[in-house]
């Protein structure tokens, strides 16, 4: 599993295993978590038992592949049959972007469990004791309750702005930032972008607000290479890491190399599957399954996400042998385009190639003639050579053609709403 | 009552506050004395619809902060669900509270006008008030009475920046300044437990301690007499 011949320091035990030492022990934790969820969870039982699965089937991780997925709709549906006993006294609510929204609890163990990792995100992102973090407020997320308990592990102190993460409180966390002077910040990508955009002709520039942060760490949107260096340069500080995860377990987060962020392997087992279920190879695309290794909090087993995502081929030269994996988006953040399904990522991609677009914000528009392979974008600002991007966007995306709605003076509240509807856009195409 | 080696900091409108090691069990000790004096018993499932900087948020379980032995949740041996006040979550909240049976809904005053439209909206106004205890939390002086809007069971009063914390009482109607925790001088009110700036009471009646049997030794803040929404 690790590089013995790299430099990277292990700080945790699950670090020193060996690839077939982790795998034996997630099969070990995969079939506690199984068995007490057919134990003591109704509807995993119900469900085992109806397509013929029982926890003693599992002896390798590959035996993981033979239980039935199941999605948000199922756990909703459950009710109180998806309760589990040691799921632990505070629910998180997810965000409810693909539908009715889902409360997921947290136990006092669970929590425990995701310390460790959350610390380890942090110290390849870079924080050291003695450092002030400016964090995500901790009702917000149940990875960002972990955040204040991993930072007051490794030594340091903790700021938290008032507000929430919507665009009418950046000045309230520049407020913060500017008195508290953090090192180490965590946020999301679009609360920096609205930042930025809403502070273009303010006095006080965020870049000398910034001044002193090493480290940015940003969950919310997959961030794009040229939208890394976009945030760094322009808030100028040392680094933009990525880190993500859902209110499901799954938890992963960037090294200092940012090729993709590396699994927490030790909380959460991922798998990358194909619409015929059957798991892709690393590289390619498909939709993301969690299964939490804890038998704490909210049980998750086979969960699909419906997030796109690709497991990073190879290793990474930071010397971790966790997994890398990209989340693309998930299906309210792409659209359906002819037969291909086009993320918000990809188009960004795309647009960044012309420096002169990077760091605009990118919508893609829902439209009736998506069917007949027409992709739609809403691009933020002034048209900047639009027959090239209508080409490029063309060319890259393997898209019949391609339409850009250039919003001009527009102001759009950026969240993390990636996707609209055609009629929530009300101004006339080019 | 100075805070010493603090090493969390709240930015709260017009201050900060900041707590050092135990600080937080003292506060959270008295959130779930609040909680009691409006009606919330023990075992009770809370749902706070507020930022996560208000102690209101913050102190609902040693989960969610480092140094908090005992969150509300683990004093009154029941839960906490987190709701944030921004205005995307405030949509979701009444499916939700189709999911779950919770006892007291805790919610900031400034998004209650979206919840009950949210309510009205996808038709829960009857599950809402027929399945909890609803807690307006206020700041200075609480809203006008507004009889076509959402009525709470009952309010709190929160003045984040003093860190001033006085439950509707459920016997005298009103508004608790705890013993030991504040003392009054005049209109002022002093935070005797954290370094925190005076609260000048604008308005609302002041009753000096004896006036409740709920805290025989606590003043009083009346604001019934005012005309005002409680």
């Amino acid at each position: 599993m690790r590089d013995t011949t790299s430099s990277y320091t292990p700080n945790d035990a699950i670090e020193t295993l060996s690839g077939a030492q982790l795998t034996a022990w997630q099969t070990d934790r995969l079939r506690q978590v199984a068995d007490h969820a057919y134990r003591q969870v109704p509807f995993y039982r119900e469900l085992w038992n109806r397509t013929g699965i029982e926890p003693g089937l599992l002896r390798s991780i590959e035996d993981l592949a033979r239980f039935p997925t199941i999605s948000k709709q199922d756990l909703v549906q459950a009710g109180s049959g998806w309760t589990n006993p040691d799921q632990g006294p505070v629910a998180f609510s997810t965000r409810g972007t693909s539908g009715a929204p889902l409360l997921v609890w947290l136990s006092a163990e669970e929590e425990e469990a995701y310390i460790q990792p959350t610390m380890r995100g942090f110290r390849w992102a870079g924080f050291r004791p003695g450092m002030t973090a400016l964090l995500m407020s901790p009702v917000w997320h149940r990875l960002a309750a972990c955040e204040a308990h991993a930072i007051a592990r490794l030594g340091g102190r903790c700021a938290f702005f008032w507000g929430s993460m919507g665009t009418e409180f950046t000045d309230s966390f520049l407020h913060t930032l500017s008195s508290q002077r953090p090192e180490f910040i965590t946020t999301t990508a679009p609360f920096l972008l609205s930042l930025i955009k809403g502070n273009t002709a303010a006095t006080v520039q965020p870049h000398k607000l910034f001044k002193g942060v090493r480290s940015v760490v940003v969950v919310g949107l997959p961030l794009t290479p040229r939208m890394r260096e976009f945030l760094r340069d322009r808030l100028g500080v040392g680094d933009i890491f990525e880190r993500g995860g859902t209110q499901e377990g799954a938890a992963i987060d960037e090294c200092q190399h940012h090729t993709a962020p590396h699994v927490h392997e030790d909380v959460c087992y991922l798998e990358v599957i194909d619409d015929a279920g059957i798991q892709v190879a690393p590289g390619l695309r498909g939709r993301l399954i969690v299964t939490k290794l804890s038998t704490a909090g909210s049980i998750f087993v086979r969960y699909d996400t419906g997030d796109i995502a690709a497991f990073a081929p190879g290793q990474c030269a930071c010397g971790c042998g966790f997994r890398r994996l990209k989340i693309y988006g998930r299906p309210e953040s792409s659209v359906l385009v002819g037969d291909r399904l086009i993320t918000a990522y990809d188009v960004r991609m795309c647009i960044e190639e012309d420096p002169a677009l990077v760091g605009r914000n990118v919508l893609l528009i829902r439209e009736a003639n998506a069917r007949a392979g027409v992709l739609t974008v809403a691009v933020e600002g002034e048209a900047h050579d639009p027959a090239e991007l209508q080409e490029r966007l063309r060319r890259q995306l393997a898209v019949a053609a391609a339409n850009i709605v250039w919003l001009g003076d527009l102001r759009v509240n950026w969240g993390f709403r990636q996707v609209l509807d055609a009629r929530e856009i009300p101004i006339s195409r080019n | 009552m100075a805070t010493e080696n603090a090493y969390l900091f709240f930015d709260v409108p017009g201050g900060r506050l900041a707590f050092g090691d135990g600080d937080l069990d003292i506060w959270a000790e008295h959130l779930a004395w609040c909680y009691h004096m409006m009606g919330v018993g023990d075992g009770a499932t809370v749902a706070v619809q507020d930022f996560g900087s208000s102690p209101i948020s913050f102190l609902g379980s040693s989960l969610l902060m480092p140094g908090l032995r005992r969150g509300v949740a683990e004093r009154i041996e029941g839960r906490f669900i987190c709701l944030d006040a921004s205005a995307e979550r405030v949509t979701l909240t009444p499916a939700l509270l189709a999911q779950l049976d919770v006892d007291a809904l805790v919610i900031r005053e400034d998004v209650l006008e979206l919840l009950s439209a949210e309510l009205d909206k996808k038709g829960f106004t009857a599950l809402a008030q027929r399945t909890m205890k609803t807690i307006v939390v206020f700041g200075d002086e609480p809203a006008p009475c507004n009889p076509g809007r959402f009525q709470p069971s009952r309010h709190f009063m929160h003045v984040e920046n003093a860190l001033l914390l006085a439950p509707q009482c459920v016997k005298c109607d009103c508004f608790h300044l705890r013993e030991g925790f504040y003392q009054v001088d005049g209109r002022v009110i002093r935070n005797l437990r954290l370094a925190a700036p005076a609260h000048d009471l604008s308005r609302g009646e002041l009753f000096s301690p004896s006036h409740c049997a709920a805290g025989s030794g606590d003043w009083c803040i009346g604001w019934s007499a005012r005309g005002q929404g409680v």
